[in-house]
């Protein structure tokens, strides 16, 4: 029993140097980018005035002029003279504060010793992520232990091999999108699914109805958009778009749903393979409505959070349009179709998921009934 | 047909024929939620009205439609209510600080070109409009992990009546592990799918790592990510220990069990 705490206290040594490590790496880690960086020293408010648009919204306007040293390139060490301008609601500007770090562009100068003068590009963000990430590791090692570290693991795999397909997308761009993402899709069910729940029947029979399901529901919402030639889906308004943009709403679509459809699918078989496992006997007609108890009663819950996660984003756009005088119904067409077609096809995926993960069960129970 | 109109016809057929007249409910949730977002956006065109209360009274409508409307009014349901509105309480002022600090706020530039024709200067406070967005992305999953654990925290009371409170309270965290995974996940998916264009563009357009990771854009979407994880990571302790103080409590005071 003893030697379990110190095996903790070795491990939580070890964390507490990642994060320090990593903190202080990004803290410096300026001489890394090539972009040229100035951490502010000075900020002076020059004047502030009242505005009103043409649609009697009313913000203010402040001017900064700000004295920062560069902290990166050749020109290192140097004083630089920025001005800022930023206006209350901040929805494009930002107020500059001392301490803050920013990438800045240096303006070609004259006389040689003067202090440099140049604009402001944008801010440094890295130590937030950092930061935030962090705090998310560890409350969820912290609550979760082993099974935490698992979801971080998942994660981190996920996210790599996402980006991964998508390399091989962008290099090979003859082979469709949606053939890429369906390998991805595999890929994700099988390696999240495992490394949640283990090799055994109930996460075989979840990943056999998560693929089902989720291809199913592509395809339902592939016919929908097919037979209604899209219409009411305003795919201009699909934002950051440099490819085929249906492609590139149906693949979003397709990884989108899929965390939703494995949740739906494991907690199916892992409810009714423990039925099964208290009495090895149960009939399949109980095994059937006990499922579909459970199916009902997560079907709700699992549809409201795609909605939520999916439509949330477009509040700030929606508040934009609003006060710019749009009217309502436009700006909730021109900025929700795409949102809530995403969220109703990740519902449709949901629900299919419960009879598919139903039977899929039942036939893997069975077999391991004949088994017997 | 419109195509949105469609799925929705398509939706509303599946729940009511999987689920009966709670898939029902379930369908009708989501339009009542929906007209709580359309509430909240009135409300935060508003400048003098502070869009972190907005979101806080909108939360706990949510919660309402998404355990009392959705299941009914019992023990289970108040329970997770009430660890739903402490865990957002305590993580709304969080986001509140790390989105005013990283300034992931309002539009990124690679945004701002289409955005021309708009005047930014509206008055209303896209700080907290920002951290109100990540607060209203997380909300329900935050309410389904809460209900996943008190749910089963009150059949296994009933089972074991005399159960001491840390016992329970470490039954719920044992459940709360074995949901954490797939809870985790759900969320994760949803968002990368919401970002695979931006990834794309990303991609396409060549950015470096030093750009895209300091990208208003961006880093506001990875603070989104971390933020919802911490959102269902924190419930799982605050529900199991108000459950366990409920549950207990209770049934020392009336032994009786519905």
């Amino acid at each position: 029993m003893k030697n379990i705490p110190f095996k903790k206290i070795y491990l939580y040594i070890i964390l507490a140097l990642c994060i320090a490590a990593s903190v202080l790496f990004v803290q410096n880690n300026d001489a890394f980018y090539e972009r040229t960086i100035a951490e502010v020293k000075e900020v002076q408010l020059l004047h502030s005035e009242e505005v009103t648009d043409i649609y009697d919204n009313k913000d203010h306007l402040y001017e900064q002029r700000i004295i920062a040293e560069i902290t990166n390139g050749e020109a290192k060490g140097q004083q630089i003279h920025l001005t800022n301008q930023f206006s209350e609601s901040k929805a494009y500007d930002n107020e500059i504060k001392t301490g803050q770090k920013l990438f800045v562009s240096i303006k070609d100068n004259n006389e040689s010793d003067a202090d440099l003068s140049g604009e402001i590009i944008d801010l440094k963000r890295d130590h937030f992520i950092l930061l935030t990430g962090w705090i998310f590791i560890l409350i969820l090692l912290l609550v979760g232990k082993k099974q935490g570290l698992f979801s971080i693991i998942s994660l981190a795999f996920n996210a790599v091999l996402l980006s991964y397909a998508l390399d091989v997308y962008l290099k090979n761009p003859e082979i469709s999108l949606l053939l890429i993402c369906s390998a991805a899709v595999i890929l994700f069910t099988v390696t999240s699914l495992l490394l949640v729940n283990g090799f055994n029947e109930k996460t075989y029979a979840a990943i056999i109805a998560t693929l089902a399901a989720t291809f199913l529901s592509l395809l339902i919402t592939f016919l929908v958009i097919w037979l209604t030639g899209g219409k009411g889906l305003r795919f201009e308004e699909l934002q950051f778009i440099t490819r085929p943009y249906q492609m590139v709403f149906l693949a979003g679509l397709f990884i989108g749903s899929l965390g939703a459809v494995m949740d739906v699918a494991i907690t199916m078989s892992s409810s009714l393979f423990s039925l099964y496992e208290k009495n090895n006997s149960i009939p399949v007609q109980a095994l059937k409505r006990s499922g579909m108890e459970v199916g009902k009663d997560i079907m709700g819950t699992m549809t409201n959070i795609l909605f939520f996660a999916y439509i949330s984003g477009s509040i700030p756009m929606l508040i934009l349009y609003i006060k710019n005088d749009s009217p309502l119904g436009y700006s909730l067409s021109m900025n929700l179709s795409l949102e809530l077609a995403r969220a109703l096809a990740g519902g449709i995926g949901i629900v299919i998921t419960i009879p598919i993960g139903l039977y899929t069960t039942i036939y893997f129970i069975n077999r391991k009934r004949a088994r017997r | 047909m419109n195509a949105i109109l469609l799925l929705a016809a398509i939706l509303f057929i599946l729940m009511t024929l999987v689920g009966g007249k709670k898939g029902a409910r379930s369908f009708f949730a989501i339009f009542l939620n929906f007209g709580v977002i359309i509430f909240v956006l009135f409300f935060m065109n508003d400048p003098n009205i502070n869009p972190i209360i907005v979101t806080l009274i909108a939360c706990a409508f949510i919660g309402c439609i998404n355990l009392f409307f959705i299941n009914e009014v019992n023990i289970k349901t108040i329970t997770a209510f009430l660890s739903s509105l402490i865990t957002t309480g305590v993580l709304i002022g969080f986001i509140v600080i790390i989105a005013e600090k990283a300034m992931i706020q309002g539009f990124g530039e690679e945004e701002i070109e289409e955005l021309s024709i708009f005047s930014l200067y509206i008055g209303v406070d896209f700080v907290k409009v920002a951290a109100s967005v990540i607060i209203m992305s997380t909300i329900s999953a935050i309410t389904d992990a809460a209900m996943a654990i008190s749910s089963p925290m009150r059949e296994i009371h009933y089972h074991h009546p005399d159960i001491s409170r840390k016992e329970l309270f470490q039954a719920g965290i044992s459940i709360g592990k074995d949901i954490l995974g797939t809870s985790t996940n759900t969320l994760f998916f949803a968002f990368f799918g919401a970002y695979l264009a931006l990834l794309i563009w990303f991609k396409d357009l060549s950015y470096s790592a030093g750009e895209i990771i300091n990208s208003k854009i961006f880093s506001g979407e990875m603070i989104t990510i971390f933020c919802a994880g911490i959102g269902v990571t924190m419930v799982i302790p605050v529900t199991s220990w108000i459950t366990a103080l409920y549950l207990v409590k209770r049934g020392n005071t009336a032994d009786t069990a519905e």
